[in-house]
């Protein structure tokens, strides 16, 4: 396991480790099937018994709880626990409070954070649940099916419990986590995979034990050596690439999961205020250089959707074109303008703007780079007090929905002063009303998907991003691990619980 | 015994034996800095490592010059894309990683069937293959090592002996003013001695380093942005003081009590004149010595905090930065790791033994040694 993990707490945890962890552990009432390639992208009830039934206006919501699930604990879950638990991470300043702010009342709540959210009620006794939305939302059922919407006993503190693991749902339970050393997940002796109709799996390990490691190297070496089994989350590094796969072929999985790395380019602050300036930075960037920093196992892309999304459409607005790059900071008049380039200091990422920083300064601008731990470096970079001018960002999808990209990333009514994803501060009005207005498509047709594409056209006119690749990534095992029962989640990744060794 | 007869044959001829040696219409005052030099030029040792020492010097300062007329790029420019003739064949200076097409050695765009799996590996050190392009190799975004190697020692030699010059300065203050005055002031600065060595220099510098790497530090009407050099500079100065200050304050107060002060003090001398012109005299062998030593500490110390990210901030070359940077290059480009840690142990042993050299010299009775 590498040092991504921020908490292991449902309602903070907001990583691809943390949920990729998580997702055995804490169940929400949906989730997704535990299978391989773009099926997994398929929402099924997990903890409710059907799918939720929507009315005819698209903004109420109506589940049932299955019946007899308990907690790890021994305790019955009830249907309130769901509203306990959404109520609970507007307590705890949850990274996850947005996706519920069309929840009738939620926005209230949010303000005083005392009685409680109108638009949701729950019957213990029936178990039926009910969400009364503001307005129709396309992705609402996506939104159910995060971590964030994960239901904890309705007494669970509203603080983090990472260290102190609440009760779980799932097939694993967290025995232990020491943060930055290990985490150790058990089998939970009251989940019952039989109530799930097969859309949770029992699980194949009764133990699953992660060593967190901070560097790539030592992390395959121990794997190679069987100390672990799996070199989780950690990808081979570019340079032994070739070796491993000569010696460990059968022992290397490749996955490409939906991502988009990109330089954000704050347009509040100067000089990314300047359109031109923002072009210039995309004419300037050689894609096919920053691929090659991660060992040519990416695409290039200009895109800010992935290309495994239906709607995308490949654009090529910015080939790489340095002279016109000077051309448009020469006549945007902010020449010589002095740029911070923000950046982590975990895995490869930090060459990127070890890339960036002399293209910037090679097109006239007077850049300089600053590094930040890795574990301080979003919250930092979201914060508006930061007023970061440009730097590195990957998005890993929430869940498969074009609104996961445009209206957690780029959607200028969703601008906040802390924790803000929105790190380019893009806030245009026709981009902004045409999510609002995809929104409420309660389908993805073909319609819906070449809108989104048109959306993904204007944003990048305007610039506010440089994309620059999808990245493929490794997955590496221990020779005794049987990978035929391998299973590569669209959204989790690896799923551990249906590993078996041979 | 054994230590004696070593301390004589290179230091511990005193006035004494110099003068039985002289001709007897030779025979003349000497001053303790001449005495100092007589001894100091018999030790070959140190004198050889004052000349290793002096050319890691004059390498890193002639960087620029190196960089721009035998590597041809400067410390962060990347190369990566491009290639460069070693002995004559086109070698590209970050090979291609990705699918690789093994007939036609072309990329493939995808996983597609036939197509290998290829490592993105940088050139490995080129000697005098390439014109001097690429000497100690490329890192993985294709700068050279080599210039990098130069321009990091300027870095780290820089904040070692700046950061070694502000210590010992207000070591020396520091130790005066509580030595002499004594009392609320020797107390006040004592326990503030106290306070700094409960805390591990390392800890501490990773604390101050961490905290000031977002904001830099604009305080008491300085400035300093973050990324510069002068932020760990002064948090390396300021962290080791105590460790400086402490053994300065306790000879101070040794002096203090002698007759030469108490004479300058009954003629009416001020505070100042004694603690500058009594006081400080007597203890410049002991601060030159330290100054000496301290830079070889600084120099590891700044590599320690650079390479946990609390010291130079990334582009900009330092040894320690570098050694960071080839940690994960560590298996199959082991010269990004060795070349700065080569650079380290050489000017750290060379300014170790001429410092202890000179510490014989200037006095070869004191115990002056930096330890934390």
């Amino acid at each position: 396991m590498d040092t991504g993990t921020d908490y292991l707490d449902p309602g903070l945890s907001y990583t691809v480790e943390g949920w990729g962890v998580m997702w055995n552990v804490y169940l929400p009432l949906l989730g997704y099937k535990h299978v391989n390639g773009p099926d997994g992208a398929t929402i099924v009830p997990y903890l409710a018994q059907d799918l939720p039934k929507v009315s005819s206006d698209g903004k109420t919501y109506t589940l049932t709880l299955r019946k007899g699930v308990k907690y790890s604990d021994g305790t019955a879950v009830k249907a309130s626990d769901f509203k306990a638990s959404i109520e609970r991470d507007f307590k705890i300043d949850s990274p996850g409070v947005g996706f519920f702010g069309n929840i009738v009342g939620a926005s209230e709540f949010a303000k005083t954070k005392t009685g409680s959210i109108s638009g949701i009620t729950a019957d213990d006794s029936t178990g039926v649940i009910t969400i009364k939305l503001s307005a129709p939302q396309g992705d609402f059922d996506n939104i159910l099916a995060t971590e964030f919407a994960a239901l904890l006993p309705s007494s669970t503190p509203a603080k983090d419990q990472s260290t102190t693991p609440a009760p779980s749902t799932g097939p694993y339970m967290l025995q232990s986590y020491t943060p930055n050393k290990s985490i150790v997940e058990v089998r939970n002796p009251n989940f019952d995979a039989s109530l799930y109709g097969g859309n949770v799996p029992q699980g194949n390990p009764d133990k699953v034990v992660w060593d967190v490691i901070g560097d790539d190297n030592v992390a395959l070496q121990r794997t190679i050596s069987g100390q672990d089994q799996w070199s989780s989350y950690h990808p081979i590094p570019p340079d032994r690439l070739a070796e491993v796969q000569s010696k460990y072929a059968d022992q290397i999985k490749l996955f490409t999961p939906a991502n988009t790395y990109y330089f954000f380019m704050n347009t509040r602050v100067a000089p990314f205020n300047n359109l031109k300036v923002r072009q210039a930075v995309n004419y300037a960037i050689n894609r096919e250089a920053l691929v090659r920093v991660y060992g040519g196992l990416a695409t290039t892309t200009e895109n800010v959707l992935p290309p495994t999304y239906p709607q995308y459409k490949k654009l090529n607005l910015y080939p790489y074109n340095l002279a016109k790059a000077k051309a448009l900071i020469a006549a945007s008049g902010d020449k010589g303008m002095p740029v911070t380039v923000w950046n982590h200091d975990r895995g490869l990422d930090p060459r990127t703007t070890a890339y960036l920083v002399p293209v910037l300064n090679s097109i006239g601008l007077k850049a300089k780079e600053k590094i930040v731990n890795a574990a301080v470096y979003w919250t930092t970079i979201g914060n508006q007090a930061t007023k970061a001018q440009i730097g590195f960002a990957d998005w890993f999808q929430d869940y498969p929905h074009p609104l996961d990209w445009f209206d957690v990333l780029l959607n200028g009514e969703r601008i906040t002063q802390t924790h803000n994803n929105n790190y380019a501060n893009f806030d245009d009005a026709s981009v902004n009303s045409q999510i609002d207005s995809l929104k409420k498509e309660p389908v993805l047709d073909n319609a819906a998907n070449a809108r989104w594409a048109t959306v993904d056209k204007e944003v990048m006119q305007q610039a506010p991003w440089a994309p620059f690749l999808n990245r493929q990534l490794t997955d590496f095992f221990y020779s005794n691990v049987d990978l035929s029962c391998y299973v590569n989640h669209v959204l989790y990744e690896f799923d551990y619980s249906t590993i078996c060794v041979k | 015994m054994a230590q004696q007869a070593t301390e004589t044959e290179f230091t511990l001829d005193t006035a004494a034996e110099l003068a039985a040696h002289e001709e007897p219409e030779a025979i003349r005052g000497r001053s303790p800095w001449y005495l100092a030099w007589r001894r100091l030029r018999r030790n070959y040792v140190a004198f050889f490592f004052l000349f290793v020492f002096i050319v890691v010097v004059v390498a890193c300062a002639f960087a620029p010059v190196y960089a721009k007329h035998v590597a041809g790029t400067g410390p962060n420019t990347n190369h990566i894309l491009e290639n460069v003739k070693v002995n004559g064949k086109e070698t590209p200076v970050v090979s291609s990683g990705g699918y690789i097409d093994p007939h036609t050695g072309k990329l493939c765009p995808t996983s597609q069937s036939g197509c290998k799996l290829v490592a993105s590996i940088p050139i490995g050190p080129t000697w005098f293959g390439a014109g001097g392009k690429f000497v100690l190799g490329a890192d993985q975004n294709g700068r050279d090592i080599a210039v990098r190697l130069l321009y990091g020692g300027r870095t780290s030699l820089f904040i070692g002996i700046f950061s070694s010059a502000i210590c010992v300065f207000f070591a020396v203050i520091l130790a005066l003013v509580a030595a002499y005055y004594g009392g609320w002031a020797d107390f006040t600065i004592t326990r503030f001695f106290d306070v700094m060595f409960a805390f591990p220099v390392i800890l501490l510098g990773i604390a101050l380093g961490s905290a000031l790497a977002i904001n830099g530090f604009h305080h008491f009407g300085i400035n300093i942005q973050s990324g510069s050099i002068w932020i760990p500079t002064l948090i390396i100065s300021y962290v080791l003081v105590p460790y400086i200050g402490r053994p300065l304050r306790g000879q101070v107060l040794s002096l203090r009590e002698k007759e030469f002060v108490e004479a300058s003090i009954s003629q009416g001398a001020s505070p100042l004149r004694v603690m500058f012109i009594e006081l400080l005299p007597n203890i410049a062998s002991s601060v030159i010595v330290f100054f000496t030593l301290i830079i070889a500490n600084n120099i590891l110390l700044e590599t320690a905090l650079s390479f946990l990210g609390a010291g130079v901030q990334p582009p900009t070359a330092s040894w320690g930065t570098m050694i960071a940077d080839g940690q994960n290059l560590i298996v199959t480009r082991p010269w990004l790791s060795f070349a700065p840690g080569l650079a380290i142990i050489i000017t750290v042993v060379s300014l170790n033994v001429f410092g202890d050299g000179l510490r014989d010299a200037l006095d070869p009775r004191a115990k002056v040694k930096v330890s934390h």
